[in-house]
């Protein structure tokens, strides 16, 4: 359980980590929290030839609303996220998901944004970023480029980041008064990756869903945002649960059958909505 | 595991199944493939470097046609190992005639071990993109012939 031998590259400000990438291609990886790049060392199913570790880029530790947007360093840690208040008022999505992240451990190390970039199909953060239309931030050599959620997962464990940029920030945008949030999942046990999880957001006006934003992690390659699920749900939760088990197509695995994926997924669209309703219109129940 | 999946391929059945019958095209075509050696008429032994993102391993194996029926199918047999585990599966490759085009039904039966277990629910979808790239590089390979 020891990593093959690396380079090991440490800088201390974003130019000189973009330059280590730029340097070496896809020779590297970046390490951040460690919290899913370790394992695969120790386990040699990751291989990489040089580890760019961005702990020490001070300028990227900071958390804060500006503009509409939480915008959340690359050096932040879920656990901050978590005890956040301002996230939990402005954000409540993202607070609630982050605590389905593994355990408090692992959120003590963590980071938000190496969950983005790490891109399991399951994890709970790309689903939120795709549900909330999150914008993710990232540097190399040439510039700065902003990707919209939905164009920067692109497969499993695969991203729009080219070898030499780096994530720097992600962006979650704040949502006016009268949306309310939810995140349900399935587990086999807590703190693993979700066998289907559902993010919801119910915007409520004079007591009627008017809007409704819905993604999905687990249930295919990618987090997926689905439009047609969205728009059957501002008439009628049940519906849009039959929905979604229709036009997801999640493979099956040792944890959990195709099927039982889309019944799950059908079953925590109604649960994710009902909860997104109360919390938009202060308890009240979903008629 | 249980994977299975479709391909169109632009040529008739005929030509199809001469490429795959043809070891060179399927070293060339195969996502990773770094050697692949005749042992016997039906039996390779090969060297593939396969993954996603930084998930990636050298395995060496063997591959074994284990029916072989002209021009309408054949099964394989697949070991490998790899510092990381092992991997064996057992593959049915079907060509079913559609005029000018061939469709390709494929389905296989993964077995892994070792550290892999814990990748192993990204396995149907990586061997799905495998398979994709696979058959869209013989797709271009009968088009450009």
């Amino acid at each position: 359980m020891k990593p093959p031998v690396f380079e090991y590259c440490d800088p201390t400000t974003v130019e000189e980590a973009v330059d280590c990438l730029a340097e070496r291609g896809e020779a590297a990886k970046v390490l951040a929290g460690g919290q899913s790049l370790l394992p695969l060392l120790n386990l040699r199913l990751a291989r990489p030839d040089c580890l760019v570790d961005i702990n020490r880029l001070d300028e990227l530790d900071y958390l804060h609303e500006e503009a509409g947007w939480l915008r959340v360093g690359a050096r932040v840690r879920q656990r901050r996220v978590e005890e956040s208040e301002e996230v939990a008022r402005r954000v409540p999505l993202l607070a609630e998901a982050v605590r389905y992240v593994g355990h408090p451990q692992i959120r003590n190390r963590g980071t938000v944004c190496g969950s983005l970039a790490h891109a399991d199909p399951a994890a709970e953060l790309p689903g939120v970023a795709v549900a909330l239309g999150a914008r993710l931030l990232v540097r190399s050599r040439l510039g700065t480029r902003e990707i919209p959620a939905e164009q920067f997962f692109t497969g499993q464990l695969t991203t729009a980041l080219r070898p030499d940029e780096l994530l720097v920030e992600a962006q979650f945008p704040v949502f006016p008064a009268g949306w309310g949030w939810a995140f349900v999942e399935v587990t086999n046990r807590h703190g693993d990756y979700a066998l289907c999880g559902v993010a919801a957001g119910v915007y409520v006006e004079d007591r009627r869903v008017r809007d409704v934003r819905l993604a999905y992690v687990g249930a295919g390659p990618t987090p997926v945002r689905l439009r047609e699920v969205e728009l059957a749900a501002v008439e009628d939760f049940r519906v849009a649960g039959e929905e979604a088990r229709a036009r997801l197509s999640p493979d099956g695995d040792l944890h959990a059958s195709a099927e039982f994926r889309r019944h799950l997924a059908a079953v925590l669209t109604g649960r994710a909505l009902r909860r997104a309703f109360e919390r938009a219109t202060g308890g009240e129940p979903h008629a | 595991m249980r994977i299975e999946g479709t391909h169109t391929l632009h040529a008739p059945r005929d030509r199809v199944w001469a490429l795959l019958d043809d070891p060179q095209s399927l070293a060339r075509c195969t996502p990773g493939m770094q050697e692949l050696r005749p042992l016997g008429p039906e039996e390779f032994e090969a060297v593939l470097s396969i993954g996603i993102a930084a998930v990636r391993g050298t395995y060496k194996g063997k591959l074994r046609i284990t029916e072989r029926t002209p021009p309408e199918r054949y099964a394989v047999q697949v070991e490998g190992t790899s510092g990381a585990g092992f991997v064996r599966a057992v593959g049915l490759l079907e060509l079913v005639d559609r005029g000018p085009q061939t469709e390709v039904r494929w389905s296989g039966d993964v077995q892994v071990g070792g550290a892999l277990t814990i990748g192993s629910r990204m396995i149907p979808g990586i061997a799905r993109m495998l398979a994709g790239q696979f058959f869209q590089c013989l797709d271009e390979q009968l088009r450009n012939a």
